[in-house]
């Protein structure tokens, strides 16, 4: 493996300082799955690897009803699949996250580590902008904020600057009865990344569509969102025409390519179908949700 | 630059002299000699290389060992205690849960970890957690039911010494006595 200095900052504003003097010579680490294999086949050869580990306080996942959910950076996938806001309040991130690799790599992996990686076959990220969440740059002189749907620039390219940590994810509260859907499709087994990975939400006012986010990952240089085929079905009655052609226009709007998980062909056939199972798999979860029978009273 | 490095490793503190690029998984097998642990994909998703690090299963593959300052560390080697394999080790004896035997020690400490967590998990859940560690002689279903028969507090309780065992082993079989 390729050699270098290792430092363990106890602050970010030690890390942010640490990350100014090394410049280009410097990585983060923190889970290090990601990281440590890069750096092992050489991809990656940094001088100083600046871990994040001894940091207090930078793995939090905390939920308020009005703010929604905080999620400190090194927060590991396990963590977050396991914390019961994300599991009641969340699902989609519930279901998103059980289904990353498989538990030892989720015990490792951080959420941060997964973002600034801009690894357009992990899973996290599409979840994340389907539920429109943003995250925080922070560097020596302050901080910004910027939703996860920009942060993604191309392919193992993301919005992070020199000098930059993202240090946090916040996910706004879920509108109550969000319909919503998430599927990975595996090329094999359970540990492998999606041959396509789908997550959608859906805000429904009776048989319409209020509102839509529809994201993919594996289809495209970054994790994206499907922008043109959301505007198919916004606002509209959703029938099986619609959602055909929503389905047809996102596979147009995602760009494959071949790889050992299947051609780029196949990929975009899998994106007609995969949308189409999606909506349906976010309305029968939001029927199955209805009280049934009688309305509930309206509120005094 | 090389470092001093004190290591946690079952119970025993082992003080080593490494380079900070130096993974768990070296440094347990050739800087202090406990090579129980195997390495297989060198990527994190064989599972053989599993140990458990403050209370979490990870790859020592994907572990920097300058990481695991001051944190406890289990390996196969640490199951076992005064001469008496732990159950899941006699799980897997007695089930035959093991072929070839290389992804067996990261089968038994994976299992472990899990039982520590969650002493009677499901069938889904034994199968999810398990999916991490691969078997390439596929002998999965000897695996499982090895971890079934822990959670099922099949597996003999007597506290028999692994020698105790082999000979009573030996007996129940049939085949020979025992020389000694």
């Amino acid at each position: 493996m390729v050699t270098f200095d290792y430092l363990e900052p106890k602050s970010l504003e030690e890390a942010c300082a640490l990350l100014n003097e090394h410049g280009d010579d410097a990585r983060l680490i923190a889970g290090g799955t990601a990281l440590i294999i890069m750096m092992r086949q050489r991809l990656l050869n940094p001088r100083v690897v600046i871990s994040l580990t001894s940091i207090p306080n930078f793995d939090y996942i905390t939920f308020d009803a009005k703010d929604g959910l905080r999620l400190g950076a090194g927060a590991r996938h396990r963590d977050i699949e396991l914390a019961k806001p994300v599991h009641e309040h969340y699902p989609l991130l519930h279901e998103t996250f059980r289904k990353v690799a498989q538990p030892r790599i989720r015990n490792m992996g951080t959420i941060g580590g997964n973002l600034v990686q801009g690894d357009p076959l992990t899973d996290p990220g599409a979840s994340l902008i389907a539920l429109d969440a943003e995250v925080t740059l922070k560097n020596a002189g302050g901080q910004r904020v910027i939703p996860v749907e920009k942060f993604f620039v191309d392919y193992y390219q993301t919005d992070l600057q020199p000098g930059e940590i993202l240090t946090e994810i916040h996910v706004p509260p879920s509108p109550p009865g969000l319909a919503w859907a998430h599927i990975k499709f595996l090329p094999r087994s359970l540990e492998d990344f999606a041959t396509v990975g789908v997550a959608l939400t859906m805000r429904l006012g009776g048989d319409r569509c209020e509102d839509i986010r529809l994201a993919f990952n594996s289809v495209a240089p970054i994790i994206m969102r499907a922008k043109r085929a959301e505007e198919v079905l916004r606002g509209q009655k959703i029938d099986d025409d619609r959602v055909g052609k929503m389905a047809e226009v996102a596979s147009t709007e995602v760009d494959p390519m071949d790889d050992n998980r299947g051609s780029a062909e196949y990929k975009r056939e899998l994106v007609r179908v995969l949308v189409r199972r999606a909506v349906n798999q976010a309305l029968d979860r939001a029927s199955a949700a209805k009280p049934s029978g009688r309305q509930a009273p309206a509120p005094a | 630059m090389k470092r001093h490095q004190a290591l946690n490793v079952n119970g025993e503190e082992y003080d080593i002299e490494i380079e900070p690029n130096r993974l768990l998984l070296h440094a347990l097998r050739d800087d202090i000699g406990l090579t129980g642990t195997k390495e297989g994909c060198s990527i994190g998703v064989c599972g053989a290389c599993s140990v458990i690090v403050g209370g979490r299963l990870v790859s020592s593959c994907l572990t920097l060992a300058v990481a695991c300052q001051g944190k406890e560390i289990t390996t196969i080697e640490g199951l076992a205690k005064d001469g008496k394999l732990h159950p899941l080790q006699q799980a897997f004896l007695e089930y035959g849960g093991f072929q070839c035997g290389i992804c067996t020690p990261g089968q038994i400490i994976a299992a472990k970890a899990l039982l520590d967590s969650n002493p009677h998990p499901t069938e889904e859940e034994i199968k999810e957690w398990m999916s991490g560690n691969l078997c390439r002689c596929t002998g999965y279903y000897k695996i499982f039911e090895s971890i079934m028969a822990v959670v099922q507090n099949k597996v003999r309780a007597e506290d028999l010494t692994a020698r105790e065992r082999r000979e009573a082993r030996i007996q129940s079989l049939g085949v020979y006595k025992s020389s000694s």
